[in-house]
């Protein structure tokens, strides 16, 4: 494996290197760098013309050029940008952070629904449900994601905010939501006709309901949601995840998971005030203590599987904590949108952050104004990757599900959720576990077109400007970093594939 | 203890009365009122005056948080600012300005404003005290601080502003500037005090005392102290560049003296101003923080009006944008008003071409036909309705070689220049004047423009179709590196825009005059010469515009080229805002901040 590692690291330098030296040609000739001067009429311009000139060597051959540029960037100096003198180390730093933050968000939710969605669609293949993802995936797939972005901000932020001012839904829109979640529930419940229309038809009428009950007490206005509910979305959660990863069979999983629930429901009066005190460190340490507690609960069921049961409570701990987290949030939904900066419409359609509402600022206030810029840009860049992942988990998981091992394990009698959940997808993830890490890579290069659209400065933008003002040192600066992790990150993938799967060997 | 509380109460109510009934005496801030403003780029220097700070994106925000002595507005004219202070031309012969600085303008740190400042100003501005070659960084292209030589690294350096004597501050403390050699732009060679004189000096030599900094700053520059002027030089070139907000210990960057000052910076986001108490120097303004936002798609910023992000906008003006916020309705307003750039066609006198009298023997005559000829088939009409009108519903045909239409002499210069014969599209009269002049049809031109621009590429179309008919074959000499291209011998002509910064009378003298530096087409004419030469010592607002208008008349005679139209803006703003105008020129939209009203958030 370390001869493996080398072998590929050493290569990888010499790529890095043949591919700089061609794309320092491309970056060079991309535009003119004097450009602004020559148009100008300024008195001095041909003094200027001459400085920035020298400045910028370019009496020097470009591929010449190179060599300066290569020997300072060896010595870990990037340059300067010529227009504003900035460090092209801290451009990068600075924009790679916001481009950090926009896509790792992004990629897990979308790794996580595209999964989720992938899975059932092969458990479920040739079904109607099959076919509407597919539809629906290669129509989200196609978009222009610039139209995406527009259509997006029309509807999910000035269409919401206005919806906001008066957050009523009206009867025949309850009706639309309810019929369309009914047909969905069904169709990905699968089994006989009379259990789908039963599970579509009742959360479809309980959607219904809730939204209706939501849009009468203002909720929209004042959201919250309380312990009665946590206690109650608790205990859903705790089925639900016992169900995944023990079955409801495991008496005592399933008790640890609804004592986890409980504790939710019991812990939202001391957290409170705990909130109150509440930072971003503070607030992860408090899912650890979550986690944790979930995690010996299950050990005090004992029994022979109490790993198992462990397991499902230390997972049952982290949701409930989330919903008192967001429980908290909720309830500075109002100051928030009340403020004066904010003016009733939370949801904004450029960049990350509201001017003017540093002043009055703290954890809760920032994560929202936070999540409210981002959550545009985050639906737009899931809408559009969504696609890829589920169809990619949908073809593995269908490959897996039709090998002689799963015909075995149901042949010897397993219960089909063993059969799906240990047998089948684990090993459908595999391969999905390599193409993360090069995509992840490629990512941070930006995405170039949400970026612009909702005025966020990272990678995307930095390049993109960068090329419109011809400024090499920056281009070099970004093509150094994504094509450095862009190697790394295929590195990854080899690797990872070698550890998941015995039978591929890397030693070669 | 309820007596207690009433008394509190009471004391806070009658304390805050007093506040506002001082505020109202002094000001006419609202409070809670707020603005904010999409721009395309980020401030990155606190110091325009440097080579490297000099760009709009710094020179917009230094206009509210610095003041100076004049301002143009709307109709380019510049507006003398004698709250800050008044500048006079003393004399003529030697050239002698000077400054005086108006009583109580003080800095945002309760400083006051001296000739101190300006002395650090007129230092740093004219190089005065240069020495030698500065040394950049050799690829990054920074300048490099050195311990040796002084060197300001002035962006104006070696223009007017360098042809000055040490200045003098006389005994009732004007500051007084000679020129070795005249200079009519004197309103515009210094128009402020630039950085805080104070600041540099605490920062560059280490001294607490305001009063004592200062002192330095004039021993200094009045004793030419090398030693300290190094020091002095180094700050004023680096120090200032900022991208977000400083460090405590560096907020006295910040320190200015305008009526707004930075309160917030977030880097690559938005700049935050808020007004100051106490601001004398100027037009007061009424809106009490004006935030910059940092937007660079043009529809993004028009859906950032609709959802109320942002107040005003200017973007990239295209059909599609103007159709996109008059969509929006009765909620904003939509203004469509020219740029200072003008496009115009110039045609090559010297590379061997159609244009050159050197290809038909010397003939000046011939070769002045042919050129008569082309810009007589070209319809700038075409051009207007085609391409600008969309945008622009007002547009005209900018007649003009070297006033922009709207500027003082623009009228006059256009109903006597001769242009009015030319850009109709008559390719019949263009037919008979190369007949005239005895040339064989079609005549092959190879035109370059900027090929990446999708309006340059139409333009192109047009004009190669209105003068086929005329006799010309136009041949598309279109590169997307045009700009290194102008004047080389290979192109018979070519289009672009010149972006006008000042009406300075000599704006174009560079472009014309025989040996200018960015006399590309190899024009020479004597008369223009003289005249260019006559009006860089003529003071006399009147007989400046004589000159240009007889300069105007000379370039139309001999068909320099033509003239076609100034680009297109459109802002957009919040219909609730009041007073809201814009200039061609830098600081466009901003020019009258302190007009801007708003109604305050409750």
């Amino acid at each position: 494996m370390t001869r493996f590692i080398f072998k590929r690291l050493g290569i990888a330098l010499g790529v890095l290197a043949a591919a700089t030296y061609l794309f320092f040609l491309l970056a060079a000739n991309a535009g003119d760098p004097l450009d602004d001067l020559r148009a100008s009429q300024q008195k001095n311009r041909d003094e200027l013309i001459a400085a920035r000139t020298a400045e910028l060597n370019l009496d020097v051959a470009v591929p010449v050029r190179y060599f300066y540029w290569a020997s300072d960037a060896i010595r870990g100096d990037l340059g300067t940008d010529y227009r504003t003198g900035q460090e092209v180390t801290d451009m990068i730093a600075t924009a790679s952070g916001q481009t950090l933050k926009l896509i790792g968000f992004s990629s897990v939710a979308a790794i996580v629904l595209g999964v989720m969605i992938g899975v059932i669609s092969a458990l479920r293949q040739y079904t109607g449900f099959d076919y509407g993802v597919t539809v629906v995936n290669f129509l989200l797939y196609s978009l222009p994601s610039f139209w995406v972005a527009v259509l997006l901000k029309q509807w999910g932020a000035i269409g919401f905010n206005d919806f906001l001012a008066d957050p009523v839904i009206p009867p025949l829109a309850l009706l639309i939501i309810g019929a369309g979640l009914a047909v969905v529930v069904g169709a990905a419940v699968g089994g006989k006709w009379k259990t789908r229309l039963l599970a579509g038809g009742a959360s479809g009428v309980f959607a219904m309901i809730v939204l209706g009950v939501m849009s009468a007490t203002g909720w929209f206005t004042d959201p919250s949601l309380g312990p009665i509910v946590i206690l109650a979305l608790g205990a859903g959660f705790a089925v639900a995840v016992t169900f995944l990863s023990a079955g409801l069979g495991n008496r005592r999983a399933l008790y640890t998971t609804l004592v986890m629930a409980l504790v939710g429901g019991v812990a939202w009066f001391p957290m409170q005030t705990a909130f109150g005190y509440t930072d971003g460190l503070v607030a992860f340490l408090q899912l650890l203590a979550f986690i944790a507690a979930g995690y010996v609960v299950g050990l005090l069921f004992r029994g022979p599987d109490k790993k198992v049961s462990a397991r499902a409570g230390a997972i049952t701990g982290a949701l409930v904590y989330g919903l008192l987290w967001l429980d908290y949030l909720m309830s500075w939904w109002l100051p928030y949108n009340e403020t004066a900066a904010i003016n009733g419409r939370p949801i904004a359609t450029v960049g990350s952050s509201t001017p003017q509402l540093s002043g009055n600022t703290n954890y809760w206030v920032g994560t929202l104004d936070t999540y409210t810029h981002m959550i545009l840009p985050i639906m737009a860049i899931i809408l559009i990757s969504l696609a890829g992942y589920t169809r990619y988990m949908r073809g593995s998981m269908l490959e897996v599900m039709n090998l002689d091992y799963i015909r075995t394990a149901r042949a010897k009698g397993l219960p089909e959720r063993t059969v799906v959940m240990r047998h089948g997808f684990r090993n459908a993830l595999i391969p999905l576990a390599t193409i993360i890490p090069v995509d992840l890579a490629s990512l941070i290069g930006g995405a170039v077109i949400t970026e612009t659209v909702f005025g966020w400065n990272g990678m995307g933008k930095l390049f993109v400007n960068a090329l419109h003002e011809a400024n090499t040192n920056v281009l070099m600066g970004y093509f150094l970093v994504t094509g450095v992790l862009l190697v790394i990150g295929n590195m990854i993938a080899d690797i990872l594939y070698a550890v998941l799967d015995p039978r591929i060997r890397v030693d070669a | 203890m309820k007596l207690g509380a009433w008394s509190k109460g009471l004391a806070v109510a009658a304390a805050s009365t007093l506040a506002l009934a001082a505020c109202s005496a002094q000001s006419a801030i609202v409070e809670n009122t707020a603005v904010t403003v999409a721009w395309n780029q980020p401030l990155y220097s606190l110091n325009s005056s440097t080579s490297s700070g000099n760009a709009t994106a710094n020179a917009v925000i230094l206009y509210m948080t610095q003041q100076s002595f004049n301002y143009y507005n709307a109709d380019q004219e510049l507006i003398d600012n004698t709250d800050f202070g008044t500048m006079e031309l003393v004399s003529e012969e030697p050239m002698t300005v000077s400054y005086d600085l108006a009583d109580g303008v003080t800095w945002s740190d309760g400083v006051a404003v001296d000739n101190a400042d300006l002395l650090l100003n007129w230092a740093a501005l004219s190089g005065y005290f240069n020495e030698g070659e500065p040394e950049y960084d050799e690829e990054t292209g920074v300048i490099v601080p050195n311990d040796a030589q002084v060197w300001f690294d002035s962006v104006v350096y070696g223009t007017a502003i360098s042809n000055t004597e040490l200045p003098e501050i006389t005994e009732d403390g004007t500051f007084e500037l000679t020129y070795t050699e005249p200079s009519i732009d004197w309103k515009l060679n210094m128009t402020g005090v630039g950085v805080p004189a104070h600041v540099v000096a605490q920062r560059a030599l280490g001294i607490e005392d305001a009063d004592e900094a200062k002192q330095a700053v004039i021993d200094a520059i009045m004793n030419s102290d090398t030693e300290t002027l190094v020091k002095l030089a180094n700050v004023w070139n680096l120090d200032f560049d900022i991208v977000e907000m400083p460090a405590e210990e560096d907020l006295n960057l910040l320190v200015g003296n305008g009526p707004y000052e930075i309160t917030d910076f977030v880097q690559d986001e938005y700049i935050t101003l808020s007004a100051r108490e106490g601001f004398t120097a100027g037009p007061a303004p009424s809106v009490e923080t004006i935030t910059v936002r940092y937007v660079t798609d043009p529809l993004a910023s028009i859906q950032a009006i609709q959802n109320g992000e942002i107040s005003i906008t200017q973007p990239q003006a295209t059909s599609d944008i103007l159709e996109a916020a008059q969509a929006l309705g009765d909620s904003v307003v939509v203004d469509t008003e020219p740029e200072a750039v003008y496009e115009h066609i110039d045609l090559n006198f010297a590379n061997g071409g159609p244009f050159d009298p050197a290809t038909y023997g010397g003939d000046a005559e011939t070769a002045k036909l042919v050129r008569q000829a082309f810009i007589t088939a070209i319809d700038v009409n075409e051009v207007l309705d085609k391409l600008i009108v969309p945008l622009q519903e007002d547009a005209k045909w900018n007649q003009s070689q070297v006033f922009l239409p709207g500027a003082p002499g623009y009228e006059d210069s256009i109903a006597n220049n001769g242009s009015e014969v030319y850009g109709q599209g008559d390719a019949e009269a263009a037919l008979a004047l190369l007949e005239q002049a005895g040339v064989e049809t079609p005549v092959d031109v190879n035109m370059l423009y900027a090929s990446n621009n999708t309006r340059r590429v139409n333009e192109f179309t047009l004009y190669q179709a209105q003068l086929a008919e005329a006799g010309f074959n136009l041949i598309d000499g279109g590169n997307e590196s045009w700009g290194s291209l102008l004047g080389t011998p290979d192109y018979d002509a070519w289009f672009f825009g010149w972006q006008s910064t000042s009406t300075s009378p000599l704006g174009a003298e560079s472009i014309f005059r025989s040996d200018g530096g960015s006399n590309f087409t190899g024009y020479a004419n004597d008369a223009v010469d003289a005249a260019y030469t006559e009006l860089s010592t003529t003071f006399d607002e009147d007989r400046q515009i004589e000159l240009l208008q007889q300069i105007d008349a000379e370039l139309w005679n001999d068909a320099y080229g033509i003239t076609v139209f100034q680009f297109p803006g459109v802002t957009v703003y919040d219909a609730d805002m009041t007073g809201v105008s814009t200039s061609p020129l830098s600081p466009t939209i901003f020019w009258n901040y302190w007009e801007w009203g708003v109604p305050a958030a409750e």
